[in-house]
């Protein structure tokens, strides 16, 4: 299909009349020509934006007017879904009537929300910017009297001081692209009209001062000429911003993705500190990794939590229908350890040693090292291509001493391991080849996959037997749920034993010639590059 | 992504009709629906509006040589999409029989659309031939409007006994038959409606009336519930898409 066509009007006077006089022009029959409120929403990391769509809460202004939530694609103008929400109610008993809803639960349930749901995940939809619009809807139509292209021309204000440019959209119809090319090369001629690639949303968006997207992956492009002390800072302070970025969230609890970036990024900076042996100050070293462990450990409970009643929903499916409700008891006694570990979480962000930690963190980023290791002014890619074949040999070494008697722990080791190798690659792959780094990190997804699988069912149905005590300890609770539960043990037993029958494959396909050959690569840096 | 045929061996059963308001009220409820107009007759790509051609005809489509995915047009509802009928699918049985493996070319044809669309509904013409049974192969449902008389009832019985006795054609297969143009003034009707429903308990429960508003669908080229939705044609169309998205 082909994609939308956008023009933003920057003649002087009335858009309408002049936006009229080109739809008189151009053949356009009237549709539609509505006053409508809308917020505009989105994931804190915009997933639904680098979906190519947009999603908005409408209310049509007037009395009695029903509101919808739209959600159109950005690419091509098709809409992708309108959700009714006159007198409907979500699973969370939310109607969005009354305001922009949070989540797709707060939908009435159907094709649309469920597809919503895929993308948007356990995040929260947040207002990205609200506007009051004008929205006329005009058509070309053939002989037959079909609808070959859509015009929209969307004439916003914004809540506040800030201007919007009125935009006129063509929408192509699937299988009628050259009507709507036509129609587009005569709106392109007018002086009056200015192409423009950028969709409404992040016209918004930038008028109303949201925020940028927040993204867990990093997207480091570290100067390969550099020395090893530049590209430890350029790591440091790409992971402090996502630190920083994910706090305020954190806090409010907005969703729990916020902790989960959090916590990557506090892990990641462990492991850059970890890997910074000769590299960094000694002493500053052992020092942010006390106080990095301190900020990862303060969030464990919480995470432990929402992990907890995230993967309550697959718990419940694991269980035959008739059994589900049973285990509601256990989801309320979830609900109470999150609120409670997210509470003392809240306490340990506003003390002051948190507070220190970050500002003294910050400053130390800032001051020079005059003490740094010996290995801080080597070349970037010399240093981090050791560090990369060092962790490696690692993980192989221990990987293959695996078998089927082996205990546990020594997977659980190994997926540490893995985890310090993929951090590596992940913060530091820039300086090497990334094509190699992209089928190596790959294979280690791979594995670490696996070896997660293995260890979240224990720790899960660890995890679940203590809740049982707890239920038990709290007098009230029905055998059915203890029943139930230990149904949900046996089925987490399952998925651990088919986790670890899946390793040795798994193992083997990291371990393989061909990704040996790729780390080979990866790790021998041209000499001549440590000058 | 669920193919359904509206397929009876009778023609002017409301097929078409079906075909239209099932795949309306599906992309209404937010579906991604597409449906192939098979016949070449064009009706469904008549009330849709669009001009039966398809570039290079039916030979292109099933040769390979034209992906469906070009032939597709977008019609004036939201995630409702057509592929139009063509003259030369008078000629389908010929075009696959020339095929490799006829049976399961249409399934082919379709399986690259299976991330754009929740619905496939194809619009089948009144026959039974190679390309019915392709179909039959393609389809996880086969939608069969019946009027409650004695030929139709035959009809739906001849179906059943090919559907179940051919497994070389038909390999997983859903036969859901509902009444069509029901005429509740009329005392054959009623009886058949009675005596069929007795016979088999697996029809559906929804019956579509002998309706004008469903007669204008070619005044207004559109389905029902787009000119008249609060027509008993346009909910009980509705209601019979709720009972067969509940059986798929």
């Amino acid at each position: 299909m082909s994609e939308l066509q956008r023009f933003v009007v920057v003649a002087e006077g009335e858009p309408a009349s002049l936006v009229a006089a080109l739809a008189h022009r151009a053949g356009l029959v009237p549709v539609a020509d509505v006053a409508v409120r809308r917020v505009f929403l989105d994931t804190a990391d915009g997933r639904l934006h680098a979906a190519g769509g947009q999603l908005e809460w409408r209310v049509p202004v007037g009395p009695r007017a029903a509101a919808s939530v739209v959600w159109t694609s950005t690419v091509t103008g098709e809409t992708l879904g309108v959700v009714d929400l006159t007198g409907a109610t979500g699973a969370t008993g939310v109607a969005g009537v009354a305001g922009p809803v949070r989540t797709p639960a707060d939908l009435p349930s159907g094709p649309v929300v469920d597809r919503l749901a895929e993308l948007v995940e356990m995040r929260t939809l947040l207002p990205q910017g609200e506007v009051m619009s004008r929205l006329v809807t005009m058509a070309l139509v053939d002989g037959e009297g079909k609808t070959t292209v859509r015009v929209v021309f969307d004439h916003s204000t914004l809540l506040g001081p800030a201007v919007l440019p009125a935009v006129v959209e063509v929408h192509p119809v699937r299988g009628y692209a050259r009507q709507a090319e036509r129609l587009g090369d005569l709106l392109r001629a007018q002086v009056t009209l200015q192409p423009s690639s950028e969709p409404l949303v992040d016209v918004v968006r930038q008028a109303a001062g949201a925020p940028p997207f927040l993204s867990s992956k990093l997207r480091l492009s570290l100067d390969r000429a550099g020395t090893a002390e530049q590209a430890w800072r350029d790591v440091f302070a790409e992971l402090t911003a996502t630190v920083h970025a994910n706090v305020a969230g954190t806090r409010d609890d907005t969703d729990s993705e916020f902790l989960h970036d959090l916590r990557v990024a506090v892990r990641r900076i462990r492991s850059v500190l970890q890997e910074g042996r000769g590299v960094l100050p000694d002493e500053a070293r052992e020092r942010w990794r006390v106080a990095f462990k301190w900020l990862g450990d303060i969030t464990t409970p919480t995470r432990d939590a929402d992990v907890h009643l995230l993967d309550y929903p697959s718990l419940v499916a694991s269980l035959p229908p008739e059994r589900a409700a049973d285990l509601a008891p256990l989801h309320g006694l979830l609900v109470d350890h999150q609120r409670q570990a997210h509470d003392e979480l809240v306490a340990h962000l506003d003390s002051p040693r948190a507070a220190e930690a970050l500002t003294e963190w910050g400053a130390w980023l800032a001051a020079d090292w005059a003490d740094a290791g010996p290995d801080a002014g080597r070349s970037a890619p010399v240093v981090v291509a050791a560090r990369v074949q060092k962790a490696w040999r690692r993980v192989v070494r221990d990987g293959r001493r695996i078998d089927d008697a082996v205990p546990a722990e020594a997977l659980h080791d190994l997926r540490k391991d893995a985890k310090r190798l993929r951090y590596l690659l992940e913060c530091f792959g820039s300086v090497l080849d990334p094509d190699d780094v992209a089928v190596v990190v790959k294979a280690l997804k791979g594995l670490q996959d696996c070896l997660g699988e293995f260890q979240d069912t224990e720790v899960q149905a660890g995890a679940l037997g203590s809740f049982g005590d707890e239920l038990v300890a709290r007098g009230d609770v029905p055998a059915a749920t203890l029943l139930a539960m230990g149904g949900v043990v046996e089925h987490l037993d399952e998925r651990g034993r088919r986790a670890r029958a899946r390793f040795a494959e798994r193992f083997a396909a990291f371990d393989h010639p061909d990704i040996r050959r790729r780390v080979r690569r990866l790790v021998t840096v041209p000499e001549g590059t440590d000058e | 992504m669920k193919i359904l045929a509206t397929y009876n061996i009778k023609g002017g059963v409301g097929k078409t009709a079906a075909a239209v308001n099932l795949a309306h009220r599906a992309a209404a409820e937010g579906r991604r629906v597409l449906v192939w107009d098979l016949d070449p007759q064009g009706a469904a790509t008549f009330y849709f509006r669009v001009k039966p051609k398809v570039k290079g005809g039916g030979e292109a489509l099933v040769s390979g040589r034209r992906d469906l995915d070009r032939a597709v047009k977008g019609t004036d509802f939201d995630n409702l999409d057509l592929v139009p009928a063509d003259f030369s699918y008078r000629n389908l049985d010929l075009l696959l029989d020339d095929a490799k493996k006829p049976l399961g070319r249409l399934g082919k044809l379709l399986a690259p659309l299976r991330d754009d669309y929740d619905i496939v509904v194809l619009d089948c013409p009144p026959s039974i031939s190679l390309a019915s049974e392709a179909v039959f192969r393609a389809s996880d449902a086969l939608l069969v409007p019946l009027i409650p008389t004695t030929l139709s009832a035959r009809t739906f019985d001849q179906l059943d006994v090919f559907v179940n006795d051919s497994p070389e054609v038909v390999k997983d297969l859903e036969v859901m038959g509902f009444f069509s143009m029901v005429d509740g003034r009329k005392r054959l009707h009623r009886d058949m409606v009675d005596e069929l429903r007795a016979r088999r308990p697996d029809l559906l429960r929804t019956e579509i009336p002998a309706a004008t508003d469903v007669e204008r669908m070619g005044v207004h080229r559109a389905p029902v519930a787009a000119y008249a939705p609060a027509s008993r044609s346009a909910r009980a169309y509705g209601d019979l898409w709720t009972e067969i998205s509940g059986r798929l």
